[in-house]
């Protein structure tokens, strides 16, 4: 069939309503889970060359470094850096302390005008309030700056969870071991066996981890394997967010922590619309 | 003329063709390949390296930085390396940061207690322009000259006051010793420079 222009334009009308069409429909909201290969040899990845000039001239610079080191006096005089925002937080409660002074001459100031009720003196009461909004601005910035320090800080999280349990074999222990050089061992009880037999899901690990590519090392020890074969998975844990790795213990076998299947998911603690 | 030689003629045109398209192809290939990876400056890889480094140890504190790539003219980039030593562990350990990434992380092999940067260091392009602004016409005489690492740290260059963070800018000329030039990377101003 050969196309005319009206074709054309109608192809074009068509897929510029269907374009619309999906732009407004509603977003779905759900934490997407993501089926992880398990594996039984460790993953290479691509290595590039870090802090070159460093580790080429390591002898020099170290040279340099002793000649700056104090040689010890045998006195104690041990101190730790001091976190800079501490030393502010003692300068912001001298600034709350007297604030409150300024206030509770504000208080005193204002008890006397109920004595006075010349102008002059009401325009006073006016600029006293107009100090108290701003002292109440100065208490605003303030805790906006302790909010901001405690609870503005997320950081990237990694929450290893188990569930099922293998038929004819035991598991006494589960090692998550990261790159950094940090391992967690979580030795079962007999209680944290029967609810993973009942269906429960059990946290292994909850920490810290590196914003990066990387293999986590996961091992199972029990009464089927003299010793244990590690097996790895990769992730890419997304920053300032909690990623999700939940271990499935129903498919092990003779294999080991190989026989794992694991799926992985990024938790999604926004707030709905409306409620931020 | 004959209808094999005109045959002929018509084949090696194609392949003139598609030889010139090849050609093109792999020159408009090229500079997007220079594209793939975008130079930034030493500060902008810091927060993401900080983060992954209070994950490793929760004392970590930044005291060295050094261009993971070659730098350019505006003292930026494509990768940058980011090194923290944590006292608790008493161990070092290196990021290196490019597009937003960390695309290494690793232990540095030697004992490297080196105290902590301070804050507020001026960025690897205000250093280099503090040095073009300084000596610009100087180093523009030497030929072969090459800026061929920056790295920021505090104590072993600065002689006179070893607890100043600083910038270390070193040039690199053939056949001659290496030509380094200290910038004071609080105030921007350029210490001293000598060859090594």
């Amino acid at each position: 069939m050969r196309l005319t222009s009206f074709h054309v334009r109608a192809i074009a009308f068509l897929t510029l309503g269907a374009a619309l069409a999906a732009a407004a429909a509603p977003k779905v909201h759900a934490e997407a889970q993501a089926e992880v290969k398990m594996e039984r040899i460790k993953p290479e990845r691509e290595k590039y060359e870090t802090v070159r000039f460093l580790k080429q001239n390591r002898d020099f610079v170290r040279r340099r470094f002793d000649l700056l080191r104090e040689k010890p006096v045998g006195a104690s005089g041990d101190a730790g850096a001091i976190d800079p925002r501490y030393l502010e937080y003692s300068k912001m409660l001298a600034a709350v302390l007297a604030d409150r002074d300024s206030v509770t001459r504000a208080a005193e100031a204002r008890d006397r005008l109920t004595l006075l009720a010349s102008i002059t003196e009401l325009g006073q009461l006016e600029t006293q309030l107009d100090q108290m909004d701003r002292l109440l601005a100065a208490q605003r910035g303030r805790l906006g700056i302790l909010q901001n320090d405690f609870t503005g800080r997320q950081q990237t999280a990694l929450v290893v969870v188990a569930s099922g349990w293998p038929a004819g074999t035991t598991v006494d222990s589960i090692t998550i071991a990261l790159e950094d050089g940090s391992h967690t061992t979580v030795t079962l009880t007999d209680a944290q066996r029967a609810s993973l037999r009942d269906g429960g899901v059990l946290q292994l690990f909850h920490g810290f981890v590196e914003p990066r590519v990387q293999a986590f090392e996961l091992t199972l020890a029990g009464s089927r394997w003299a010793a244990p074969a590690p097996a790895w998975v990769t992730l890419d844990p997304a920053r300032d967010r909690i990623t999700f790795l939940k271990l499935d213990l129903s498919t092990v076998a003779q294999g080991g922590a190989a026989d794992m299947s694991a799926r992985t998911w990024i938790h999604d603690e926004s707030l709905p619309p409306g409620d931020s | 003329m004959n209808r094999a030689t005109h045959a002929a003629r018509r084949g090696r045109g194609t392949w003139r063709l598609a030889a010139g398209i090849a050609v093109s192809l792999v020159l408009l290939a090229a500079p997007l390949a220079a594209k793939d990876h975008a130079a930034f400056a030493a500060r902008s890889g810091v927060e993401l390296a900080r983060e992954a480094a209070v994950a490793w140890a929760a004392d970590a504190v930044l005291v060295y930085v050094e261009n993971d790539e070659s730098v350019d003219g505006s003292g930026s980039a494509v990768r940058w390396g980011y090194l923290f030593h944590s006292p608790s562990l008493e161990k070092s350990r290196a990021y290196s940061v490019r597009d937003g990434k960390i695309v290494t992380a690793e232990n540095l092999e030697m004992r490297f207690e080196a105290p902590a940067l301070a804050d507020g260091w001026i960025d690897s392009g205000a250093a280099l322009a503090a040095v073009e602004k300084e000596a610009g016409k100087t180093l523009a005489k030497t030929p072969g000259l090459r800026l061929s690492t920056m790295l920021l740290m505090r104590g072993p260059f600065q002689d006179g006051d070893p607890d100043r963070t600083a910038w270390t800018l070193i040039y690199t000329v053939p056949e001659q010793p290496a030509l380094f030039v200290l910038v004071d990377a609080v105030d921007g101003k350029v210490r001293r420079s000598w060859r090594g």
